[in-house]
């Protein structure tokens, strides 16, 4: 579609949009909410069950979660956006049947106001879709290095230098294995 | 040599049981203890603790016992109340009953001369024996949590991904 060397059609700028790799405020907000959530659980996890001190390893809690949520979100970001055109591949049939039954019975409507809204439900469902399977796959991903790390990879570490760099290199991870188109 | 001491162990029993100090129709009533929860301990303590009530009415008489071999006083705790305890490592601890044999002072001079020359104590009859049963300890669970947690972590995750590689394919 983009391949063609006349100017966008308005339904293609609207797809274009849709499809870009920025991320609408609400969605972001989503992100960086899960994101905020997931990167505070190992303060638990080091309090609990590594013995940290909670009060004097105050500071690098803060620094490490908002490090870590900057992080996840953006691998959330990179996720979602890879994810969001297979999904809407994979759904495309369906989202459009679904539609033009319920449609259908508008005889009122134009075939191009129809078709716009079967797009604007293909781009929310595969949105949707994607923004939840990220969040999923990102904090499943997250939590399993954070368990690895801390418990077998950095185990004859102190609690607060297991704590920094399991997380770190959690997040860090998974920014870089969503960097990837696969 | 050993058919003689046999005699000889059997005609002192004989003259012994006979006399005033011996305890004759020995009753045992037995109560035993060992360690539960062996998660943070080296050794398995062994406690038991019996009563003896001599037909003949004799009081309170010291008593040894001889357990796998080897000999050990009994405590004294009570009244006829007898305690006999030790302990033993955690991995060789072994499960089940064991039969600790007990000896009042003239037959455990016998038992004491029978393993000094070498010859099988079981010719030796014990005043009575009671018997301790080891059920084994715990000790942790078969898995640690950090194992399972990881375990865990790792088939979400994995569901994860095999459900993202069917997305992208």
């Amino acid at each position: 579609m983009s391949n063609k060397s006349k100017a966008f059609t308005r339904e293609e700028e609207l797809l274009l949009q849709d499809f870009s790799r920025n991320v609408s405020t609400k969605s972001s907000a989503l992100f960086y909410g899960n994101a905020f959530i997931v990167s505070a659980i190992p303060i638990w996890l080091f309090w609990r069950i590594h013995m940290i001190d909670l009060y004097s390893s105050l500071i690098s809690f803060v620094v490490v979660t908002l490090i870590s949520t900057y992080l996840v979100a953006f691998a959330y970001k990179n996720t979602k956006f890879v994810l969001k055109h297979k999904v809407a591949v994979k759904r495309e049939d369906a989202v459009t049947r679904e539609m033009t039954k319920k449609l259908a019975e508008d005889k009122k409507m134009s075939k191009k106001e129809k078709d716009e809204r079967i797009l604007w439900k293909k781009n929310e469902v595969a949105d949707y879709e994607a923004t939840t399977f990220s969040i999923f796959y990102n904090n499943a991903l997250f939590l399993a290095i954070v368990i690895f790390a801390s418990f077998y990879v950095l185990k004859s570490f102190t609690p607060a230098f297991n704590y920094i760099l399991s997380v770190g290199v959690a997040g860090g991870l998974l920014a870089l294995l969503s960097t990837g188109t696969q | 040599m050993e058919k003689l001491f046999c005699l000889l162990a059997v005609l002192s029993l004989a003259g012994l049981s006979a006399a005033s100090s011996a305890c004759t129709k020995p009753e045992v009533s037995a109560q035993s203890y060992t360690t539960p929860d062996a998660t943070i301990l080296t050794n398995i303590g062994f406690v038991a603790e019996f009563t003896l009530t001599c037909g003949n009415g004799i009081q309170n008489p010291p008593l040894f016992a001889e357990l796998g071999g080897k000999t050990q006083p009994v405590a004294r705790i009570g009244a006829n109340k007898y305690q006999v305890s030790w302990v033993e490592d955690v991995k060789k601890a072994r499960r089940g009953d064991y039969t600790i044999n007990i000896y009042d002072e003239e037959n455990y001079a016998a038992l004491r001369k029978a393993i000094r020359n070498n010859e099988d104590i079981s010719t030796v009859k014990p005043l009575a024996a009671v018997v301790l049963n080891y059920p084994g300890a715990y000790q942790g669970p078969w898995v640690n949590s950090e194992f399972m947690a990881f375990a865990l972590s790792i088939a979400v995750w994995y569901a994860a991904f095999s459900a993202k590689s069917k997305l992208l394919a």
